[in-house]
């Protein structure tokens, strides 16, 4: 059996967070959450997800954008594909004084996707990085 | 007193002595000379109003003659007589500035009429010349502190600067001073140009330098402060532009106000967005059926959606709050004054459920004979509304609301304390705060967009009251509104 492919998803939205893992478990994804830095970099101790999502965070402030600079300072966590999700337009936050390719470089985030976002366009991203097209569903719809 | 002094260049005897006859006759003082050089010697020595030029002179020609004439500055009308005339030659005389052109023979008649017409050219050039003096006197007196209009205009809060028709500064008021960090007088006479000659104000330059003489609006950035700038052109009466005024105003506060509303709108974007995002992401597992064929799996999630929609109600009637209150806060503002009691205990009546649910304990006490206060009723209801909800919000189960109206200092006072999780000291500052939330795991399950206290905020202030709010993290907060007192009509 071959390793179940594992995403983190780093929301402060308890219900975003609900909906997505019920959606990715339902295709054999194993998903992992966290409400926010701290508890994302608590996981990533010990686990290694194949795909992260990560919310910019507005409420505090540009977390999203140190959240992953910290992750990429980190060598086993180097090359995870790190995609940024964002309720605001042009996701920059509230770092209105940097552009966002600086943040996108400084942060090395892979891609922003703008919210609201649905399940099936995360999944399309996972399986374009991940190269995981067609992975099974559970109850066979 | 003589008509005007005419000095006769011609080398033929014949002609001189004739055309100094009749201009004498006619009340001129009349000077001679033979050639180029004695023309010269005599423009020199005298004050000459009129040159009678011949084309032929012996040693030079009309033409080079006018040009030194010319070169030399001489505050004089020159008319060429010429035996000679041709288009060309008056075509080249008129460009090097002759006034008139004279072809010989004349008659007395002629020559008489010419002279006049001279004199009476430089009569109004004189004076034309003397009313720009004049104009530009009077334009110097705006800067000295004679001038009425002086003292205005350094009382101005914008910044003038006016530069007459050679682009010299003849008036800087005190702000512009400030803006330049230079004194008045120093700027004073100064090319504008160099006045202005630091990088900041190279959109400012330009426009001077523009030939378009229409006014002109733009904007610049000196350090931190914007600056909107209009160039004006200022005519005489008679319509001829005599320079130009520029005024700067500050518009950094009108800057600020509107990357406020700029920020406040895309935090309003984000907290649309989020809730969409959950909903939507709640609709497409039960669509998918993620969690199998039957309901009951599902309900929870549903139960949520419907709790964020109810949230994004909410969000949606606060926002037309906000904006309700900006739009009447333009008018002006004298409420009637009310009686509060009343409007407490309706407000704790419609809350009383909600507490119960918590198994909260809610205490009300009114000090007798409260007096009116100044403020709309349902601005007070919304007040107290928000402050009893949040109350019950933020309160653990089993706690404690108290809510208390006296009279305090000429003002009646209204408390809504709680004995919840309190407030972190380092976020008292923003607690009233657009879309401001305390990020604690203790409240994070607390339904709530931020919006609630700034509301509540405003509603006071607009009633020119005041709200304090004190609050220890973990014991509770209480949040007092001090309102005026009507006085009795």
């Amino acid at each position: 059996m071959t390793r179940m492919k594992k995403i983190l998803f780093v929301d402060d939205d308890r219900d975003f967070l609900k909906s997505q893992s019920i959606f990715f478990r339902g295709r054999g994804y194993e998903v992992l959450t966290a409400e926010n830095g701290e508890e994302a970099l608590q996981c990533l101790q010990t686990e290694t997800p194949d795909i992260i999502f990560l919310d910019l965070m507005m409420e505090h402030f540009d977390s999203g954008f140190s959240l992953s600079h910290q992750i990429r300072q980190q060598e086993r966590l180097k090359r995870i594909p790190l995609i940024m999700l964002s309720g605001v337009a042009s996701a920059t936050g509230r770092r209105f004084d940097q552009s966002q390719e600086e943040l996108r470089k400084w942060s090395k985030v892979d891609a922003f996707v703008d919210k609201p976002v649905t399940g099936k366009q995360l999944l399309k991203i996972v399986e374009e990085k991940l190269g995981t097209a067609s992975q099974p569903k559970q109850d066979g719809r | 007193m003589s008509k005007g002094r005419v000095l006769v260049i011609d080398d033929e005897y014949g002609i001189r002595s004739g055309v100094h006859q009749i201009l004498e006759m006619e009340g001129f003082e009349v000077e001679e000379a033979e050639t180029g050089k004695e023309a010269l010697e005599a423009l020199e020595r005298n004050g000459f109003d009129i040159a009678l030029i011949d084309y032929r002179l012996p040693d030079t020609d009309g033409l080079s003659l006018l040009h030194l004439i010319r070169s030399r500055k001489l505050d004089i009308m020159t008319c060429m007589i010429t035996a000679y005339a041709n288009i060309e030659t008056a075509i080249s005389a008129t460009r090097q500035g002759i006034d008139f052109f004279l072809p010989k023979p004349f008659s007395p008649e002629d020559l008489i009429g010419v002279i006049d017409t001279l004199i009476r050219h430089k009569i109004i050039k004189r004076e034309a010349e003397e009313l720009r003096k004049a104009h530009e006197a009077s334009l110097l007196a705006l800067a000295s502190e004679k001038s009425q209009t002086h003292s205005l205009v350094r009382s101005l809060r914008d910044a003038v600067l006016v530069v007459n028709r050679e682009g010299e500064v003849v008036l800087a008021n005190p702000a512009m001073a400030t803006i330049l960090r230079k004194d008045t007088a120093m700027l004073l006479r100064q090319p504008v140009m160099e006045v202005l000659a630091a990088e900041p104000f190279s959109p400012v330059r330009q426009a001077l330098g523009s030939s378009n003489p229409e006014a002109a609006l733009l904007e610049i950035e000196i350090g931190e402060q914007q600056f909107m700038v209009s160039r004006t052109p200022f005519h005489s009466d008679s319509g001829e532009i005599l320079g130009q005024i520029l005024t700067f105003s500050d518009i950094s506060e009108v800057r600020r106000l509107a990357l406020e509303k700029s920020r406040f709108i895309r935090t309003m974007i984000h907290e649309f967005r989020s809730p969409l995002g959950a909903i939507k992401g709640i609709l497409e597992v039960v669509l998918d059926k993620s969690l199998g064929d039957s309901l009951p799996p599902y309900l929870p999630l549903i139960d949520r959606a419907e709790k964020r929609i109810d949230g994004l109600v909410e969000l949606i009637g606060n926002l037309l709050s906000l904006s309700r209150i900006e739009m009447e806060g333009r008018k002006k503002w004298n409420p009637e004054p009310i009686d509060a009691s009343p409007i407490i205990d309706e407000v704790v009546e419609l809350y009383r459920e909600r507490a119960r649910v918590r198994n909260l304990k809610v205490q009300v006490s009114l000090e007798m004979g409260l007096p009116r206060v100044c403020i709309p009723a349902e601005d007070l209801r919304t007040i107290l509304s928000n402050l009893v909800g949040n109350a019950i919000k933020y309160n653990r189960d089993g706690g404690k609301v108290e809510i208390t109206a006296l009279r305090t200092d000429g003002k009646v006072r209204i408390d809504v304390g709680d004995t919840g999780w309190g407030i972190q000291p380092q976020n008292l500052p923003h607690i009233f705060d657009e879309f401001f939330r305390e990020k604690r795991k203790e409240t994070k399950e607390i339904e709530g967009n931020g919006l609630g206290l700034a509301i509540v905020k405003r509603l006071v202030e607009r009633s020119s009251g005041k709200i304090e709010v004190q609050s220890t993290e973990g014991v509770g907060s209480t949040f007092s509104v001090f309102l005026s007192i009507g006085s009795p009509s």
